[in-house]
């Protein structure tokens, strides 16, 4: 098994740790995190190959009258009493600040060991880069007008054991991301880019390979896009913008963290309408296979698949440990945090939208004029307020139900939530969950998350 | 360290390394409403090692994290792994940046001295006790204390240490009534603590979530003047600055070159933006960049035409640039000819609070949704939300204005005020 054995090797120390510390505590558990990624890439002026991403370390977390109390660290071995009282003294505070109040964790006895294997290994170093420099030449060679051509690969493994007084898990688990970013010129220079994610490296090779001309294509069109006459349309997005309206619109609005310091509207709409009725919403590391798709979560809560909406009414949001404490609810297993070094929040995994049954053809069609949109740059949610801004990379002109050859670029669209989810009148019968976003919660806090979907119909604002 | 300088030393396959290493100790409080949730301490060190071998008259690196989990072996074996990783890329050979040992040195604050758990806890009163409109509330509150200690070490005998103290405060003011509840987003940074200022910022925004809760969409669509505060003047002139780094100019991934004139035939204030080393009391500061490169501030456009590029020492020696600045993170932008009296002149919309600034220097671009804006239409001042700009950004750039009055924001330095005409809204 390839989980971690530096990990495996300190299960005893963990277990020690709790018991020195139970005494002090309501709750303890320890959290170990081996999580190491190699990275190659090339351009025409230079390459590597080397270790990305990458984290090693422990988060003890503690529950003592109501709040919490979290230490983190790059060993626990040695002493366990002095290193107790070390603990202890690190995450004392002044005693006339009041805390919240929570009902004590449930540790319900769980021993559980899992791994999902991959094929990370069947490529060497030297493959990883010849693949890049191959496929960067490849997109160089094909027009003299592209000024350069990125291609990167990134192999992420993620060892996480999760110890408290009664459960121990163990899980092991890789995600492969690849990329090519074009640079091109052509009276005017515009950047276009393509992605591949998965948990095979053969089938992000495959796809990689495959993108090489659509990427090209794109750069093309690219140099003749025109900004965007700002006004209100009628969109039909792709699965990836399909996605980030589910990120930004629902998804940060039901992290039940927000919901404890009355930061989500949501919490009063639970059970009532929210978008078209023909809407079905879903949440969790358990929902689909992406890149958030753990065995259980940095709290040691087992993934879920969380239905956040469904038939268009609000059913249920995201929990991490200490939101779920404090409103008296199940953890819902989206306590997720940055690194060891960070806190455990309540954060979205994969989030999507669920199929309907129309044909994306039939929704182009329905369309006189308005604009399809492709490719998501980035977002930002207003879960108090509802207000939501997504921007695409590009779009292309509906006019009289057919795509044309017109491009717009780049798209911000924006609104209020449920004028925009409201809006949905068609769905159709595509599912893409695209794997390669990393979310933040505010300006901090970085999570890799997926999102996506069908191809939904709205009408809303661009600029 | 020394086991590691070691190890490196003996493998005869790596012609450089360099060692990074961050310690860093955290005290971190969170609050929920005015009640405290979560208390976090951290004392951690991650250490990045990267190698460099010479073959084929070219020049490959290599890097890898040291972590506890590796023994003096497993290390052995990670340094022959990088190195064999450092041997199959080809890049153009340069030189590491040459030095010697020199004292640690620490950035002016006055957290040294001060009891991180008393200074988290008078932090965390500050900002509740910030005066406050009825109806107005902090819904939640984040205290980050961080003690950083970095060190560079390499092959070429530098060895380097720089020290800092810097708090990270998350706040959200919300204003509530009957009817509703709105919030705004605010975080501050910095590494000299100053209570009553802290207050005072606090007190703005409450004051500011409140217009919030009270401002209404105004008649759309319309043409207006924009007025941008620091944090979204610093962003918008990051992306400008960013396009001169020297990598985007060596990977041909650059808009614009030296000499290029970015506010061509405009009438307004000329731009001169300097990327610094160090902006007093930010974060951002430091003393040399993550390869041992000690900064050197460098005017990047003066007078709106490009005048320099900025950045590592590697790509500056490819553009082959005599002393290369180092990454630079701070910025200094002159201050302009606009005062009070002349921006009260003509309508603008002045945006406190955007869901975030969209720049695209590719497709010539400006824009993003306002959260809430003050809206002058030549008599009057209202606040106004739900609305989105756009514009574009070569026309905004070339007739910009800048207020006369300077201000430090975070790792910016310069006009308190940016007018850019012509924006549509709707």
């Amino acid at each position: 098994m390839p989980f971690s054995s530096y990990l495996d090797s300190q299960r005893e120390n963990a277990r020690a740790l709790i018991a020195a510390l139970a005494e002090y505590c309501d709750y303890v558990s320890v959290l170990g995190s081996d999580v190491s990624s190699t990275v190659a890439r090339a351009d025409r002026t230079g390459m590597s190959v080397k270790e990305g991403e990458g984290e090693c370390g422990f988060v003890v977390k503690m529950q003592r009258g109501g709040a919490f109390y979290e230490y983190s660290t790059n060993d626990i071995s040695g002493e366990k009493k002095a290193l107790a009282a070390k603990i202890l003294e690190a995450v004392a505070c002044d005693e006339t600040l009041k805390t919240v109040k929570s009902s004590t964790v449930k540790d319900p006895a769980v021993k559980k060991d899992f791994c999902r294997e991959n094929d990370f290994n069947d490529y060497s170093d030297a493959q990883l880069l010849a693949l890049c420099r191959d496929l960067s030449d490849e997109l160089c060679k094909k027009d003299e007008k592209v000024l350069n051509a990125m291609a990167g690969i990134s192999l992420l493994t993620v060892s996480k054991l999760f110890v408290s007084s009664k459960k121990e898990l163990s899980q092991y688990y890789g995600w492969a991301n690849g990329f090519l970013f074009v640079i091109y010129s052509d009276g005017r220079t515009v950047q276009a880019r393509k992605g591949a994610c998965g948990s095979s490296m053969k089938e992000i090779e495959k796809e990689l390979r495959e993108n090489v001309d659509a990427v090209l294509d794109l750069a093309r069109h690219l140099v003749t896009a025109t900004p965007i006459e700002p006004g209100v349309y009628d969109v039909v997005t792709d699965p990836s913008i399909t996605g980030l309206i589910a990120h930004e619109a629902f998804g940060h609005g039901v992290e039940m963290d927000q919901f404890v310091k009355d930061r989500a509207l949501a919490k009063q709409y639970v059970g009532k309408y929210v978008a078209s009725p023909i809407t079905d919403m879903h949440d969790g590391a358990a929902a689909t296979l992406s890149v958030a798709s753990y065995f259980f979560d940095d709290d040691g809560v087992e993934a879920h698949d969380t239905q956040i909406i469904e038939k268009g009414i609000l059913k249920a949001g995201l929990s991490d440990l200490a939101s779920a404490a404090q409103l008296g609810t199940a953890p819902t297993g989206n306590g997720r945090r940055d690194n060891y070094r960070r806190k455990a929040y309540a954060r979205m995994t994969n989030t999507f939208f669920c199929p309907g049954k129309d044909k994306l053809e039939d929704m182009i069609a329905s369309i006189d004029h308005g604009y399809m949109l492709f490719q998501t740059n980035n977002g930002m949610e207003d879960p108090k307020n509802w207000q939501i801004q997504c921007t695409a990379e590009y779009g292309i002109e509906i006019e009289h139900g057919k795509l044309t050859d017109r491009y717009v670029s780049p798209v911000v669209m924006s609104g209020y939530v449920p004028d925009l989810l409201k809006s949905i009148s068609m769905i159709s019968d595509a599912f893409v969950i695209e794997g390669s976003g990393y979310c933040g919660k505010g300006y901090k806090e970085w999570v890799r998350v997926s999102d996506g979907g069908p191809h939904l119909k709205v009408r809303v604002k661009l600029g | 360290m020394k086991k590691l300088i070691g190890l490196l030393n003996q493998n005869t396959g790596v012609d450089g390394w360099k060692i990074a290493e961050m310690k860093t100790r955290s005290y971190e409080l969170f609050f929920v409403h005015e009640k405290l949730e979560t208390v976090r301490s951290t004392d951690t060190v991650s250490t990045s090692v990267t190698v460099y071998v010479d073959h084929d008259g070219a020049r490959g690196d290599s890097s890898f994290a040291v972590t506890a989990a590796q023994s003096d072996k497993d290390l052995e074996k990670a340094i022959v792994r990088a190195a064999a990783r450092a041997k199959l890329a080809f890049n153009q050979p340069y030189r590491l940046p040459r030095g010697g040992r020199e004292p640690e040195r620490a950035l002016p604050t006055n957290l040294t001295d001060l009891d991180e758990k008393e200074t988290a806890a008078k932090i965390a009163r500050a900002v509740f006790s910030a005066d406050c409109p009825a109806g107005g509330s902090i819904n939640a509150l984040e205290v980050f204390l961080y003690t950083d200690t970095f060190r560079v070490i390499n092959s070429e005998g530098i060895d380097k240490q720089e020290k800092k103290h810097r708090v990270m405060i998350e706040a959200i003011p919300t204003f509530t009534d009957e009817k509703e509840s709105v919030e705004l987003y605010e975080d501050y940074r910095f590494t000299v603590f100053d209570e009553e200022k802290l207050k005072n910022e606090i007190s703005g925004k409450l004051r500011e979530v409140y217009d919030r809760h009270v401002a209404a969409k105004p008649p759309v669509p319309m043409k207006a003047n924009i007025v941008l505060r620091p944090h979204e003047i610093e962003e918008l002139l990051s992306d400008l600055a960013g396009d001169l780094h020297y990598a985007s100019v060596y990977m041909h991934a650059n808009l614009h070159k030296i000499g290029d004139d970015l506010q061509k035939d405009g009438k307004g204030d000329k731009l001169t933006v300097t990327m610094r080393g160090k902006t007093p009391g930010s974060e951002c500061s430091s003393f040399f960049d993550g390869d041992g490169t000690e900064l050197r501030d460098t005017t990047v456009i003066r007078d709106g035409v490009c005048a320099a590029n900025f950045g590592s020492d590697r790509f500056g020696q490819y553009l082959g640039v005599e002393t290369p600045s180092g990454e630079l993170r701070c910025m200094d932008v002159n201050a302009g000819t606009l005062d009070g009296a002349e921006l009260k002149s003509a309508p603008y919309i002045e945006c406190a609070s955007l869901s975030g600034i969209q720049v695209d220097l590719f497709n010539d671009y400006i824009g993003g949704e306002i959260r809430l804006a003050y809206y002058f239409d030549g008599e009057k001042t209202v606040p106004v939300t739900g609305i989105t700009m756009s514009g574009k950004l070569s026309e905004a750039l070339a007739s910009l204005r800048l207020s006369d009055k300077k201000v430090t924001q975070g790792a910016y330095e310069g006009p308190d005020k940016m007018l850019l005409p012509g924006f549509s809204i709707l």
